[in-house]
């Protein structure tokens, strides 16, 4: 099946992290109506309750809200909210990670620093 | 929610061999349910019982209620065949008559747009389509009887790639409009993966599990690393299936993993990685073999 979605991890959660991506690229301003259960579901055949699960992870986190009768909006502050979620991932999964591989292949935090500067230069240029 | 159908303690045989061996299962209101299972699992033998074709040899089926005595056909039900047996030389448009008689809550205007959909041609006779066609008839009648209860056998058997893709997007669509009861039976398990809520996996006439399939995906992991961190990792933790190369090997376990278990494994050099429905479909089954 055609899915956009990892089939060995829970569906629900990278159902929220999609909708997560589509308020921090701008898919979704602040007070945007989203996509509903049933043209999500439509567009990745899945079904709707994993949906609705997915939705309700950022009902609880208030990235987004209900309107009763309408559909889900999007959080004033929902953009800030899981930038700053991110930001914690990208220490604890990207930079600890990073440190340990470095450390296992002998190298020092200089080295490490060094290859991200060149990096990003090169990048800029 | 209100139960639809319960099946309890449920056993068939066929001669010598326990087609169906003391099954229990119930199915709730609106919910999409798999059950899987491999050919000759016993799925066919007690779909037949449910939808009243056969009668077990003993325990209850009770559907919207009611329980099926000999000869009872359940009413508020659906049932797709494997191999359906519409009459030969009707015309496809005329089977579609006829279901629209036999189903209450038919919707001609959903029909007639699956038609088109799934490409079939009302003028044809039965005799003249294809395999594949043949299962999409059954498919349009299952999906427009919006039965409350609806039961497919194996839907996508003789599909190529594309209706079967058509199928499953037409299902979930009227769903998500019209919440019902589906079980959709099969050993394809990849392809409904996503479409179903619940899985039943039966082996041997039996079940082996019961669960949502998104605990499933949330409980199912592949362990691997050197033997000494995965001993100390597994224990008391239920594993499915251990395997070594060396001083190495890997596990399937079925246990939640929080944060810091996993990072501390991470620490000791262990790789975790999720496991597929399909993937952890065939442990179960291996380790059930093992067993026996």
């Amino acid at each position: 099946m055609l899915t956009p979605f990892d089939e060995s991890r829970p569906i629900f959660q990278q159902i929220a992290e999609r909708i997560e991506d589509d308020i921090l690229n701008g898919t979704y301003a602040e007070e945007d109506q989203i996509i509903s259960t049933t043209q999500f579901a439509r567009l990745f055949q899945i079904n709707p309750a994993t949906i609705v699960k997915g939705f309700g992870l950022l009902v609880n986190e208030e990235i987004i809200y209900k309107k009763r009768g309408l559909g889900m909006y999007v959080t004033v502050g929902a953009k800030e909210k899981i930038m700053n979620k991110r930001r914690e991932r990208f220490y604890n999964d990207l930079v600890v990670n990073l440190l340990d591989e470095a450390k296992k292949l002998g190298m020092s935090t200089e080295d490490v620093v060094a290859m991200i500067t060149r990096e990003k230069e090169k990048l800029d240029q | 929610m209100n139960t639809v159908l319960e099946v309890k303690n449920v056993s068939k045989m066929y001669g010598r061999v326990d087609a169906v061996n003391s099954l229990s299962l119930d199915l709730a209101e609106h919910t999409i349910y798999g059950l899987l299972g491999r050919n000759g699992a016993g799925k066919t033998t007690l779909l037949h019982m449910i939808a009243g074709g056969i009668f077990p040899d003993s325990g209850e089926i009770t559907v919207h209620g009611k329980r099926l005595n000999k000869g009872d056909v359940p009413t508020q039900c659906c049932y797709v065949r494997e191999n359906n047996h519409y009459p030969k030389n009707a015309r496809v448009r005329d089977v579609l008559q006829m279901a629209a008689v036999f189903y209450p809550n038919w919707d001609a205007k959903l029909a007639s747009q699956l038609l088109g959909i799934f490409k079939l041609n009302p003028r044809k006779k039965m005799r003249q389509l294809s395999r594949g066609m043949e299962s999409m008839v059954g498919n349009m009648i299952g999906l427009a009887s919006r039965a409350p209860l609806t039961i497919f056998d194996e839907p996508v058997l003789g599909l190529d790639v594309l209706m079967r893709e058509r199928f499953y997007r037409a299902l979930i669509e009227d769903y998500a409009e019209y919440p019902r009861t589906i079980l959709l039976s099969t050993h394809l398990i990849d392809e409904i993966a996503t479409v179903v809520e619940k899985v039943f996996i039966i082996e041997s006439g039996s079940l082996l599990m019961e669960e949502d399939v998104e605990h499933i995906r949330e409980y199912a992991h592949l362990v691997s690393g050197l033997n000494s961190a995965l001993d100390e990792f597994v224990a008391g933790k239920k594993v499915l299936h251990r395997e070594g190369y060396g001083n190495a090997g890997m596990a399937i376990v079925y246990h939640g993993i929080t944060e810091s278990e996993r990072s501390q494994a991470e620490q000791h050099g262990l790789m975790i990685e999720g496991v597929p429905l399909q993937k952890f479909f065939a442990y179960l089954i291996e380790e059930g073999q093992t067993h026996e």
